[in-house]
């Protein structure tokens, strides 16, 4: 075979499994569809690009979305006459403060810090992009830096398990009390739809795209 | 969609090495990626050991997670202790099926068909068992995919306990089996991320569905 012999940087049209390293030829897709590994049917690769403007304004949205539903109550409960309210924060804190400091690290970390993150690190990619500074040493190992925790920070951020979340409790304490939901409630779902969206937009192989372009 | 395969050859085969960091496909001479300058190293052998030894911790710690209270209850003065199954009968008699099973569903299938899942997945690779890989794959990716789904119970207690704290009259507080859980989820999660899952393909000849 020729591809031994040769540099594989060259080879634009191979592509080499995550999952089980069989070696695929890369093809062109017809749009929204996703080619798998014919053998272990792990996601090789989607659309080679992805709409900059689109991610950019999907991402400003989640970021505005993100401060109201952390400032307001996700969800309200009134019993007999008194009234108790929660934010996702000040949840992931009751449990700490009982001393289940495991527990509310593990909420802090799904529901508040890793979405942050995640949508501070898309930002500051976006910018780095769309500003050129990808071309200069320091903006490509800052993308670098960012695109090599990117995966790790999308599996933590765990939005669409708190939607759920509040749902199952507004059910659980039905029971026993009236349960109402808030401003926050509708924000931090909003905020759900939309970063799932921006998600679905992103893409990390395009974004690899702009360190390697910069080497040359 | 399925991409037609060319041959059967692995990149190992042909001398390409993917780095496992950006997908980058490097020259078998290059110490470091080409893009992302991280190692490059044809498989992570060592990390099949480092996966057994974080899913029998998660394995466990399973054991506290599911016999002592993962809640406390106070009502009118009275105090129960709620284990993750009691908590899900006492959703049944209240007449919410539906809840009941999406938490049965996070609480208990979840984290055992994890921890079984991934205990089979591991002696596949550990003593070579001749099962289908395909089929074992598939279940690897189920559980990447279901894993974190876990954490929903741990959410709902972090919202209950912030709501429901009337003293003596009404008071929902964490219990043990919180903590162990939580670890439980960690160590699965850590365990099925460390895996270089290419080790178990590399037995690919004996055990195969496709001609
Ligand atoms: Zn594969
Ligand atoms: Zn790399």
């Amino acid at each position: 075979m020729i591809i031994s012999s040769t540099k594989p940087r060259k080879h634009c049209n191979l592509i080499v499994c995550r999952g089980c390293d069989l070696v695929v030829s890369k093809r062109a897709l017809p749009s929204g569809v996703r080619a798998v590994c014919p053998q272990c049917h792990t996601p090789l690769y989607d659309r080679p690009y992805c709409a900059m403007n689109g991610v950019l304004a999907l991402c400003i949205t989640s970021i505005l979305l993100y401060i109201p539903s952390m400032l307001f109550p996700v969800l309200e409960i009134h019993f007999l006459g008194s009234i108790r309210s929660s934010t996702v924060f000040q949840g992931a804190m009751a449990v700490w403060h009982q001393g289940y400091w495991v527990v509310g690290l593990g909420v802090l970390l799904g529901a508040v810090i890793a979405p942050a993150v995640l949508l501070g690190s898309i930002m500051a990619q976006m910018i780095i992009i769309q500003t050129g500074w990808y071309r200069t040493k320091f903006g490509r190992d800052t993308l670098n830096g960012l695109l090599r925790y990117h995966s790790f920070i999308n599996q933590m951020s765990m939005l669409e398990i708190y939607v759920i979340s509040f749902l199952v409790t507004s059910f659980q304490l039905s029971d026993f009390a009236d349960v109402y939901f808030g401003l926050g409630t509708l924000c931090f779902t909003l905020l759900f739809v939309v970063t799932l969206f921006l998600q679905r937009e992103y893409n990390l192989e395009h974004m690899w795209g702009y360190v390697s372009e910069s080497d040359d | 969609m399925s991409v037609n395969q060319t041959t059967k050859a692995r990149g190992v085969d042909i001398g390409v090495f993917r780095c496992q960091v950006c997908g980058q496909l490097n020259d078998q001479h290059d110490e470091y990626c080409v893009r992302c300058s991280s190692a490059i190293s044809p498989r992570n052998y060592r990390s099949l050991q480092n996966s057994w030894a974080l899913l029998i911790t998660a394995a466990i710690l399973l054991v506290p997670a599911n016999i002592y209270p993962i809640t406390t209850l106070t009502k009118s003065g009275i105090v129960t202790h709620e284990t993750i199954f009691s908590g899900i009968l006492r959703l049944v008699h209240a007449d919410l099926v539906p809840i009941a099973i999406i938490v049965f569903t996070a609480s208990i299938l979840v984290p055992w068909l994890k921890v079984l899942g991934l205990a089979f997945y591991l002696s596949a690779i550990s003593f070579n068992i001749p099962i289908s890989r395909q089929k074992l794959m598939a279940g690897f990716h189920i559980i990447e995919w279901i894993g974190r789904w876990s954490m929903l119970d741990l959410f709902v207690i972090s919202l209950s306990v912030a709501l429901v704290s009337m003293g003596q009259l009404l008071d929902a507080q964490p219990a043990p089996a919180a903590t162990a859980f939580a670890l439980v989820i960690f160590f699965t999660q850590l365990a099925a991320k460390t895996l270089d899952t290419r080790l178990l393909w590399d037995q690919l000849d004996k055990n195969d569905d496709t001609p």
